[in-house]
């Protein structure tokens, strides 16, 4: 059983923000399985770029949570909603 | 509404605008029978009649015909052209033209031009009115539009000067805008249509030459009904009703031939209105620089060339 | 606060570059409605050509300032064409991510597809591989009965409904809120009501539903179209089915009077993307490709080799609602939500103009504007009913 309850709410900005970090996490992560190590200049850049733009994932996830101080919960993880910038927890029990 | 009738004297009339007549066609008079059949039509439904002459002398059994009726006569220089209300020069060979004094249209091509505009003050001086018409408006480039509007600047900074030195004179490029305060385009489809040899209707002229399968209509038909008339009508060019370059051609044949659609302009033809609307505005504040000049005129200075990148604000 | 599915927002809707790659002619079916009047085996798009093609879009950025870009693939069936398409999507990826485009940020790989193939080994690992920038459409226009009357295989009359219906689990567990593409026809008429609330049953909660464009109706259809309609609402409502469910027949913005002073922009997009067929021609949607008109020559604006005339771009793209309308469209009460498709208005014209708009669905549309007036008034009638607990009699509006 999965439960979803709002929790929060970020601003446009913001949710643009972590928006664009996330297609371009899963972006890279699409890549990451055609791209061989024998393009060495492109794979290199991608090893690069995913950690980087991991951390930043991350870095705005935590950034957020401390300035909002949204509820959380130990099974559960936040969720945004890209068309309406609303965060919502997810706990599954 | 239409209000006028050309009437193509031959196959091979000559041009009098932007269009080119194949050079394979064979001169070919309009018969007798279909040139009377043409004026009737033209007096049935109030139309007034312009005649196109072809590069020789028409019969006398065709002339008699249109001498029967008021009209308007557009003739080559090449001909005796002597009551010709327009006389059409193609290229910079115009010392007949000027001897003869008539209002005159100047064929010309844009290299020709840009080589040559400075040469054409004694024709501006000679006769009540200059139409310059291009003929290779649908494949000016980037660079053609740049050398234009370096020579439309200089054109109209002689202009400006015979105007200074009282010397009056009229050339469509430069001085149309001045004494207009609303479109005022060629009007093929809305107030004009062209009669072929064969008794067809066109648009213009150079809908027959390009299209002689897609004419809108005959003149055996009681009533005027164009397909799809109301897209030759300022109203409907989306591009055109927001645009106050009043005194571009507009032409529906060069729309045609380079967007596919007749209400819509190429982005040459609006950036060249556009240099020539600019070239007259510096124009006017360079004659005011000495003294008062047409106080009614007013041109805004505008921050674009082509009205089409302004969309967003219509 | 009412519960009411809402239509699913489209990825970035009328935002993202649309390129559309035409990648084959051909399709396993012969769908009797379908406006590919040269639909043939023979040309499919080379990897050579689409290549040729993402080099030019890509490396022309100032010619597409767009934010984001929809990586269209179109045919016939474009999953005949799965190992062209693989190939050709891991080479946009690579290009977008080598050259630093904006696009690699936001992108999507789009397909309106038969669902026949679906759950072929290589359209499977294809889905497996770019899942997250995936947006696939399956087209199933009901039950079986509404289905196989118009969408069955080439060469013969067999439906093809078992062979799509197979494949509806599989689609919806990996796109769960995938929605499907439904097309009426004046014989599909009597079967909207059944078909919709069948899809409804299989979990595609989202159903686009739409008239076709052309001027095939005959006398009478509007009338039936309304009660067919009515009846889908008296079944959505009733059965609570407006929950979970939608039905883009119903929307609540259709059916007004238009100002044109201030609602003056064209419905279509055409212009606004840019289609590639097999030769590397360009068009302004694959609706101006030739073997997609009847009637007219298709209007090419560009290609591989030379690029995009823009010239041929400014009609398209200066076109208004205002130019191309009847006086009777302009002056129209109910007008908005009245579609049409840039297409189907040139292939209909009285001359080679896109300035013409078609009114072939004008009843159509008026049918279907009073029947949706109805869902909507019922509707609300129920939720007020319900929310307040008030008698049935003292709800003004309701005539039920």
């Amino acid at each position: 059983m999965v439960t979803k309850e709002k929790v929060g709410q970020v601003t446009a900005e913001e949710c643009a923000e972590i928006k664009q970090l996330f297609e371009r996490r899963n972006g890279l992560g699409e890549l990451a399985k055609i791209l061989t190590p024998d393009n060495e200049a492109l794979y290199e850049k991608l090893v690069k770029d995913m950690g980087v733009t991991g951390a930043k994932f991350q870095q705005w996830w935590d950034e957020k949570a401390a300035k909002y101080q949204w509820k959380s919960a130990p099974n559960g993880n936040w969720e945004i909603n890209f068309d309406t910038c609303e965060i919502f927890l997810i706990v599954a029990e | 509404m239409i209000e006028y009738l050309v009437i193509l004297l031959d196959e091979a009339a000559a041009s009098y605008c932007h269009y080119e007549v194949p050079a394979q066609l064979q001169h070919r008079p309009i018969s007798a029978e279909m040139l009377q059949r043409g004026i009737r039509f033209a007096m049935c439904q109030n139309l007034a009649i312009q005649f196109v002459y072809p590069h020789y002398e028409i019969s006398a059994e065709l002339d008699d015909i249109v001498h029967s009726v008021d009209h308007y006569k557009i003739m080559p220089v090449d001909i005796d052209a002597t009551k010709a209300d327009v006389v059409v020069v193609d290229g910079f060979d115009f010392d007949k033209a000027i001897q003869l004094r008539k209002p005159t249209t100047l064929r010309v091509v844009n290299d020709e031009f840009f080589a040559r505009y400075g040469e054409l003050t004694p024709l501006l001086l000679a006769v009540p009115n200059v139409n310059l018409v291009f003929t290779d408006v649908q494949h000016f480039t980037k660079a053609d539009l740049d050398a234009y509007r370096c020579a439309i600047d200089h054109l109209s900074e002689d202009v400006a000067n015979m105007y200074i030195a009282d010397q009056c004179l009229r050339i469509n490029l430069l001085t149309d805008r001045l004494s207009l305060s609303k479109m005022n385009n060629c009007g093929a489809g809305d107030a004009s249509l062209t009669m072929a040899p064969n008794g067809n209707l066109y648009v213009c002229p150079g809908f027959y030459y390009d299209e002689p399968e897609n004419c809108v209509g005959n003149i055996k038909q009681r009533e005027l009904e164009i397909p799809n008339g109301y897209l030759y009508t300022l109203a409907s060019a989306p591009i055109c009703r927001h645009c106050d370059a009043w005194h571009c051609k507009r032409c529906v044949w060069l729309n045609r031939k380079t967007t596919l659609e007749v209400n819509t302009p190429s982005h040459e033809q609006c950036v060249m209105a556009h240099l020539e609307r600019e070239a007259s505005r510096r124009m006017l504040a360079k004659i005011r620089e000495r003294g008062s000049f047409m106080p009614e005129c007013e041109i805004e200075e505008l921050d674009y060339l082509d009205p089409f990148d302004k969309r967003h604000l219509w | 606060m009412a519960e009411i599915k809402d239509n699913t927002q489209v990825w970035l809707d009328g935002e993202a570059k649309s390129i559309t790659f035409i990648v084959t002619k051909d399709c396993q079916l012969a769908c009797k409605y379908c406006y590919l009047v040269g639909k043939n085996s023979k040309e499919r798009m080379s990897f050579e050509v689409a290549k040729a093609a993402v080099d030019y879009v890509l490396g022309n950025p100032e010619l597409f300032p767009d934010q984001s870009v929809i990586w269209d693939f179109i045919g016939g069936e474009p999953f005949m064409e799965i190992e062209l398409i693989d190939r050709l999507c891991d080479y946009i990826k690579t290009e977008m991510y080598r050259l630093n485009h904006r696009w690699f940020n936001s992108y999507r790989f789009s397909f309106s597809t038969n669902g026949i193939n679906y759950d072929s080994e290589r359209v499977q690992r294809f889905i497996e591989k770019n899942h997250t920038h995936l947006s696939i459409g399956i087209t199933i226009d009901g039950t079986r009965r509404k289905h196989d009357l118009n969408r069955v295989y080439k060469g013969s009359d067999r439906g093809s409904y078992d062979d799509v219906v197979r494949n509806i689990p599989l689609w919806l567990k990996q796109f769960p809120n995938g929605g499907t593409k439904v097309t009426i026809s004046s014989p599909d008429i009597p079967y909207i009501k059944e078909s919709v609330l069948h899809l409804f049953s299989l979990g595609i909660h989202e159903v686009n539903i739409n008239v076709v464009f052309e001027d095939v109706w005959q006398e009478g259809d509007d009338a039936l179209f309304e009660d067919q309609l009515m009846q889908l609402a008296d079944a959505m409502i009733d059965g609570g089915l407006y929950k979970e469910n939608v039905c883009s027949f119903f929307r609540e913005d259709i059916g007004k009077p238009l100002d044109i002073s201030l609602e003056n922009s064209n419905w279509c997009g055409a212009g606004k993307m840019l289609s590639i067929d097999a030769e590397g021609n360009f068009y302004p949607c694959t609706r101006f490709a030739a073997y997609s008109l009847r009637s007219k020559k298709p209007i090419i604006i560009g290609n591989i080799h030379d690029g995009i005339n823009q010239n041929l771009l400014r009609p398209f793209l200066s076109l208004d609602r205002l130019t191309q309308s009847p006086a009777k469209c302009l002056s129209c009460e109910v007008a908005s939500g009245c579609a049409w498709c840039q297409g189907e208005n040139y292939d209909a014209a009285v001359t080679s103009t896109i300035f013409q708009r078609s009114t072939a669905i004008c009843l159509m549309h008026k049918a279907r504007v009073r029947a949706n007036n109805y869902y909507w008034n019922k509707l609300y009638c129920k939720i007020e009913l319900e929310e307040e607990q008030l008698p049935k009699s003292s709800c003004p509006s309701c005539p039920l």
